[in-house]
């Protein structure tokens, strides 16, 4: 030991504990910095995202320019110096969306308030300038009145969207469903003419008017409106305007469906996706956890047997969920599936009703992940309570039944809850198990929608966590996709820690609560 | 109450018999559940037996999946995983890689996490404050609860480009931090008694975490110095160079990482257990002696407890050999057999995940992958049961020795 030989000191000093002690408290803080600096990376990187950045005009020494958004800067490879990544959108034209510029080459780097950032439906990004636009009639704005008619455009364009989009869902899918169902008739067939007609109407509405564009290199290009999503001119804007556009970005991103291949979008059908799995998962978990729970403690005999079964219970919470995974493809999937297509939808094989992942074959393996989680936790709930409630009740007259449900569950229930809350937790970040038994990578329907039986069990469903997967891995163009992938880890990062903060409240709420209790 | 005889004993029939049927259910219930559970073993078996007692002859030689086989185009017979037809010829199925891809990923995993959990334990079961001890346990159990896709994603996308970019730098904070610590203790130790109460040992796991970033930034200062001096400017082509070693951009030591930080609070929760559990009265009688704190832990406490961090260890163990979106993320899934840690690696967990959907149900591409889940059932069952013995052993030594107090 290093400070042996301080023995003098040794006497005024508090007594030293020696290397080890520190190297302890070190793991312990390297430990919690780890989690810092991870929680930090998503949260930073996760709602970054969404916040209106300033565009950058940058000339360099050769005379080119180009306008984009700062995104990193790295040290270049032979340690000359570093270099810049900007974001610069414009797809169509330049054919990538990012420039690394070294900082040398750099002349001058400036934030004129006319630059303007378009997202588009298709090609994503665009920044440049507007230098007109030409409405379907009459003359072509240019300056400061085409942008003030474009953001008009777009309030305008928005409205009509919406309803189309309204007109689909709510007028055409039903017909649609009554046709297949009826088969033609003249009325619906009507009926349904009129809707398209609309519809029709309504599209021819939308276009018309373009965009006359100048990308800061000087390339020219005419976008129609239609295809214009939002447009923004970030440099122009207040940090209160940009701290609205950032609400709404994150509201967009809460409550839209993907667009253009993972990168741009938001991420509602896989939160639909996921809360829908869990809660049917929770459904099936929580009365039969609740029921084994009660057999184990309650009823069966406290022998030998009850343990061997008890530990192997335990246990299994410990056994890697992509085993369930297995067991849920084969058992559910292949035989219970395949069995429930050749007897009852023979019309649609070879292709699979049931005999394919599915929501209900997800939560039913997921239930079976759950299951040790929730038991585990309502035994120990149940163990909790003291003997003497129950032999109370049952001096008074109760039966057993009477004593479980008036007595013993009522007291139990914090305990219950804890493990379902815990479970929904654990399902909600699982993924391996869901790539083999039903989830989906752009799911075409969602499994609730307006026509019996309302909730489809049977059909796909996307997931955050496979979202964050598959758009990670499988995507296009991952460094596109990244924020929006660091937004989705957040999202179910922050879903579950809430779900287990939840957790340890109550099971703090109930054992201060037993301790009373026992007292009496 | 005053009902009259005559309903009275019919009411009571009705409740008993009701009684005896809500019994009969939750005991079916309750055994049905607990068959359905265990019926993963069961139906795992059934599924792979065919593999071994075939009612038609096999397409494949068993001894294959152990052997190695001879591959088109290589001279020595070799363990190939490739499961899908390649042009040269039929599938090939070694299960080798597999199981070395997925001890590897958790030895790895396991080098990082035990000294960092088992440290933490230590050091909050000795010297942490009551209060930090209090909530450090919740924000350990948060961290524990963090999905494997989040994680798998941060390692894949994050850290691994990072590392392979600052690989200089990250030697320098492996080789600063232990004696940055040590060297905080030194300080620690001038310190007038005054600003020692003021940072008490109890709570340095919060205030070295500013040191720690010190020393990052230090080692940032340190690491391209290091290389220039001792890798010729480049420690990436010179591990390639002079030791022969491949750098895959995701490798085993990003899996170890992620894995390890996965890891880290399922060993902590246990060993602290372990260790808090020991009777005050050992540890107390053994301060009495004149041992410091930190000679209790090792001389007492540690071979009172060592069935239970052994256990707590062994749990990790098990965690890690079936975690799969974090291998399947952060690991390039490249089946490789090498001992080069800087290198890719496939895991049985990572193989099923991505193969099974597509291999036909009763092939024996399907069976032997549930031959591999049956393999990772088998042995997590058998390390989490073996860790409960212990544990339960563990609990009854503890009662006997004077009991927790």
């Amino acid at each position: 030991m290093r400070w042996r030989r301080r023995d003098t000191a040794r006497a005024r000093l508090p007594r030293g504990e020696g290397p080890w002690a520190w190297l302890s408290a070190g793991s312990v803080a390297l430990s919690l910095l780890l989690l810092a600096l991870l929680l930090g990376l998503l949260l930073s990187r996760g709602l970054g995202h969404f916040w209106p950045g300033d565009v950058a005009l940058v000339t360099l020494e050769d005379g080119r320019q180009l306008a984009g958004r700062a995104v990193r800067e790295e040290p270049l490879p032979d340690g000359s110096g570093r270099e810049r990544l900007y974001r610069t959108g414009n797809r169509d034209l330049d054919g990538a969306i990012w420039d690394w510029v070294a900082l040398a080459a750099i002349h001058e780097v400036s934030y004129p308030r006319e630059l303007l950032v378009l997202e588009r439906r298709r090609w994503g990004e665009f920044i440049g300038r507007l230098v007109a636009l030409e409405p379907e009639a009459g003359p072509r704005l240019e300056g400061e009145a085409a942008w003030s008619a474009l953001e008009a455009r777009l309030v305008a364009l928005e409205a009509r969207r919406e309803a189309i989009r309204r007109l689909r869902e709510q007028t055409i899918r039903p017909l649609v469903r009554r046709l297949e169902r009826e088969g033609e008739s003249a009325e619906v067939t009507r009926a349904l003419a009129a809707a398209e007609a609309r519809i029709g109407a309504l599209r021819a509405s939308l276009g018309g008017a373009s965009l006359v564009l100048e990308s800061v290199s000087g390339q020219h290009s005419i976008e129609p409106l239609e295809e214009v999503v939002r447009a923004r001119r970030p440099n122009a804007m207040s940090n209160l305007d940009k701290l609205a556009a950032w609400g709404q970005g994150v509201w967009r991103f809460l409550s839209e469906g993907q667009r253009a291949a993972n990168t741009a979008g938001g991420v509602w059908p896989a939160i639909f996706g996921t809360v829908l799995m869990v809660m049917l998962m929770s459904l099936l978990v929580t009365p039969f956890g609740v029921l084994a729970a009660v057999y184990l403690n309650e009823v069966a005999h406290q022998g030998r047997l009850t343990r061997l079964v008890r530990i192997g219970v335990r246990n299994l919470a410990g056994v890697p969920s992509i085993v369930y995974g297995v067991f849920g493809l084969g058992v559910f999937v292949y035989g219970i599936g395949g069995h429930l297509d050749s007897w009852f939808f023979e019309a649609s094989l070879p292709s699979p009703t049931f005999g394919t992942g599915g929501l209900l074959w997800a939560s039913l393996t997921l239930a079976l992940l759950t299951l040790p989680v929730v038991i585990v936790a309502t035994e120990e709930g149940l163990a909790r309570i003291p003997h003497r409630q129950r032999e109370g009740a049952l001096a008074l007259g109760a039966t057993r039944l009477e004593m479980l449900t008036r007595v013993v569950l009522p007291m139990a229930m914090p305990a219950m809850l804890t493990g379902v809350i815990l479970a929904v937790a654990r399902a909600a970040g699982e993924v391996a198990p869901l790539m083999l038994v039903g989830v989906a990578k752009l799911a075409p329907q969602v499994p609730v929608d307006g026509d019996f039986p309302f909730l489809h069990l049977e059909r796909k469903f996307m997931h955050l966590g496979y979202h964050i997967f598959d758009a990670a891995f499988h995507g296009g163009d991952v460094q596109a996709a990244l924020p929006l992938i660091y937004a989705t880890a957040l999202l179910l990062v922050l879903v579950i820690l809430m779900l287990n903060l939840t957790a340890i409240f109550l099971r703090h709420h109930l054992r201060s609560r037993h301790g009373t209790l026992s007292s009496y | 109450m005053m009902p009259t005889p005559p309903t009275s004993t019919m009411r009571q029939r009705l409740r008993q018999g009701r009684d005896r049927l809500a019994t009969a259910l939750i005991t079916a219930g309750g055994i049905g559940v607990i068959a359905a559970v265990m019926g993963i073993a069961v139906f795992l078996v059934v599924e792979v037996v065919p593999l071994f007692w075939p009612a038609e002859p096999p397409r494949i030689r068993l001894e294959a999946l152990w052997l190695p086989q001879d591959v088109a185009g290589l001279d020595a017979p070799a363990y190939r995983w490739q499961p899908t037809l390649a042009d040269d010829g039929g599938p090939l199925f070694s299960l080798p890689p597999l199981v070395w891809g997925t001890l590897e990923a958790a030895a790895w995993s396991l080098v990082i996490a035990v000294p960092l959990a088992l440290g933490a334990a230590a050091h909050s079961a000795l010297f942490m404050s009551r209060r930090l001890r209090a909530r450090l346990r919740p924000t350990l159990e948060l961290m524990e609860a963090l999905p494997g896709v989040v994680i798998g994603f941060v390692a894949g996308l994050a850290l691994a480009p990072w590392l392979e970019r600052h690989l200089a730098l990250a030697l320098a904070l492996l080789l600063l931090v232990p004696p940055g610590l040590l060297l905080a203790g030194g300080l620690w130790r001038q310190l007038p008694a005054r600003l020692q109460r003021r940072l008490p040992l109890g709570w340095a796991a919060l205030w070295l975490m500013p040191w720690l970033v010190l020393t990052w930034g230090l080692a940032q200062w340190l690491g391209p110095l290091l290389e220039s001096q001792w890798f010729a400017g480049d420690l990436r082509a010179w591990l390639e160079v002079t030791l022969g070693l491949d750098y895959a951009s995701r490798n085993a030591v990003i899996v170890g990482m992620a894995m390890g930080f996965a890891v880290v609070p399922s060993i902590y929760a246990l060993a602290e257990d372990a260790l808090s559990g020991v009777p005050r009265s050992l540890a107390e009688g053994a301060q009495a002696l004149g041992a410091t704190r930190w000679q209790t832990l090792w001389r007492v406490m540690l071979p009172a407890a060592s069935p239970g961090v052994l256990s707590a260890v062994m749990i990790g163990a098990g965690r890690a050999v079936g975690e799969t979106m974090i291998v399947l993320m952060a690991s390039g899934n490249t089946a490789l057999m090498t001992a080069n840690p800087l290198d890719g690696l496939r895991s049985m967990a990572a193989s099923i995940a991505i193969e099974l959907p597509e291999a036909a149900p009763g092939g024996t591409h399907y069976r032997l992958l549930l031959l591999a889940a049956l393999l990772l059932f088998a042995f997590t069952f058998l390390v989490n049961t073996l860790a409960e013995v212990v544990r339960t052993r563990l609990r009854r030594r503890y009662r006997r020795l004077g009991g927790p107090s």
